[in-house]
């Protein structure tokens, strides 16, 4: 790494579209461990943190690091209107009375009763695929469905509203899609999106509030927190974040599996080794690290790393890069399927670990599971188009060629 | 203590609320989102609004006036004028035998 660290610029979009950000974050785990970037313009300056023990450690000390104001790194010098009311802007205690009867809707046993509905929906979104056998095809509006056919059900969504959805929650995280971007450009997307899906939300909300099911909208619903049931900004913000939660980030990591071995011609070896799938899916997820990062502020003076940060610092906690780091990972670059251990921290670490953590890792097991045995290979077949997006490592273009298996 | 309107950055000038309702909804608008007087034409999310302040408040408006409209409304056309015809309209499709406050009385909050 030669590049001079002092000029770059973490917060923009385009070092993720079209830059290398993993030489980025070498570099400063390196040299520069807890790395400040100085204010611009209106954004204040904050510190990144890329070494895994100091993004383990703020995303899990939640004494000292706070998640209410603001968690993303382009909500940076705004209020939270989600702090206190969505779990992944709250802090405990709050946060874990909330959190409590969701995590047991969706514990590991919840979860096992819907092998069922989501391996019968990974079958159904791998249909274009198969129809493409030989020719080419687009895996990303394929996998875009993936998500709300494995949480629809455990949410309430009705089927037909899943296409719908599916580009909300894509309006609402790659804000400049062509495919989803309104007249109006970035802003105006990620408004409609924005909300179009709390409308949607809230409407849903009303209606579970007279006819309570066994969904996780009713959990939210029935759930009496601190004294009293939760408003309904509140029920619709939660709502809103396990979607965006599921549908935004699962689809990053077939993509990117799928884009690397394509590219290095790894997939037969990949497709050939069944009894490995739990441990390639725990590689796939470090390798992909979907959540680039997330972002803290400091509560009361504190240490980090050898750096002394004030009381409001903003710090970003860049998971994708915690998840390469080779003072925990041997070899951190390579896609290594049969990796072990590996404490990658793709879904957080401490009381925000991600909720839907059990669905998508049994989602991801169904999907790569059905890849393996009915696709000898799906050999790249033009550009990979990568999101323009600070949060998301995210694939917007990724064309295949699948061969089937003789 | 409410923000004086004149203090934001609007894009629309301020015209009075007319009728009974808008006048309603816009005092409501006004203890919700802190800021008075409101414009009939003012955007919701201009004054300060948020998704989440707008599902709060499709809460308080069914509760005042006893019908239910649909959220999209808030969201998407997000002005005391617009959410008035539509507030005016379901309110001449209710039943009069079944005050929709009942179905919300039933609910959780």
């Amino acid at each position: 790494m030669t590049a001079g660290l002092a000029g770059v610029d973490l917060a923009d979009p385009d070092l993720y579209a079209t830059g290398d950000p993993h030489a980025v974050w070498r570099g400063l785990r390196a040299r520069d461990p807890v790395h400040w970037q100085p204010p611009t313009g209106d954004r204040p300056g904050f510190w990144s943190v890329t070494r895994y023990t100091d993004v383990d450690r703020v995303l899990s000390d939640h004494a000292t690091f706070t998640s209410e104001r603001g968690t993303l790194l382009n909500l940076l010098g705004r209020p939270d209107p989600a702090a206190g009311r969505q779990l992944a802007a709250t802090d405990p205690p709050r946060h874990d009375r909330m959190r409590a009867p969701l995590q047991q809707a969706l514990s590991p046993r919840a979860v096992q009763r819907c092998v069922p509905h989501v391996a019968a929906a990974v079958d159904r979104v791998l249909d274009p695929v198969r129809q493409a056998a030989g020719g080419v095809v687009d895996l990303v509006p394929v996998l875009r469905l993936l998500p709300l056919a494995a949480a629809g059900p455990l949410l309430g969504l009705p089927t037909a509203d899943w296409p719908r959805l599916a580009t909300l929650a894509a309006m609402c995280a790659a804000e400049d899609d062509a495919e989803v971007q309104l007249p109006g450009g970035v802003e105006a997307t990620l408004a409609r999106g924005h909300r179009e899906l709390f409308a949607y939300f809230a409407d849903l909300v009303r209606q579970r509030s007279r006819t309570p099911g066994d969904d996780l909208i009713s959990v939210l619903v029935r759930m009496r927190c601190d004294g009293g049931p939760l408003q309904p900004g509140a029920v619709v913000a939660n709502c809103y974040s396990l979607l965006l939660g599921a549908a935004v980030t699962l689809p990053c990591v077939p993509a990117a599996t799928v884009a690397h071995l394509g590219a290095t011609g790894r997939w037969r070896g990949f497709a050939d080794q069944p009894d490995l799938l739990d441990d390639a899916v725990e590689e796939a997820l470090r390798y992909a690290s979907p959540a680039m990062h997330f972002m803290r502020q400091v509560r009361s003076p504190a240490r980090l790393g050898g750096t002394d940060l004030n009381e409001g610092d903003a710090v970003v906690a860049w998971l994708a890069a915690a998840n390469r780091d080779p003072a925990v990972f041997v070899d951190p670059d390579r896609f290594v399927p049969t990796r072990r251990p590996n404490r990658h921290l793709v879904f957080g670490s401490g009381r925000h670990y991600c909720i839907g953590a059990n669905l998508a890792r049994l989602t991801l097991r169904l999907l790569f599971g059905a890849l393996a045995r009915e696709f000898a290979d799906l050999e790249p077949a033009g550009p990979v188009v990568r999101v323009r997006s600070t949060f998301l490592a995210g694939i917007k273009r990724l064309p295949v060629t699948p061969r089937r298996h003789r | 203590m409410s923000t004086p309107r004149e203090k934001l950055e609007l894009s629309t000038a301020y015209q009075p609320p007319g009728d009974d309702l808008q006048q309603r909804l816009a005092g409501l608008w006004s203890q919700k989102l802190g800021v008075a007087p409101i414009g009939l034409h003012d955007d919701f999310f201009e004054l300060g609004g948020d998704s989440l302040l707008a599902a709060d408040l499709q809460l308080a408006i069914d509760r005042m006036l006893g019908v239910e409209i649909p959220t999209w409304t808030l969201f998407l056309t997000p002005t005391v004028a617009e959410l008035a015809a539509t507030v005016a309209e379901a309110l001449a499709g209710a039943q009069p035998d079944q005050p929709a406050t009942d179905q919300v009385a039933g609910g959780h909050w």
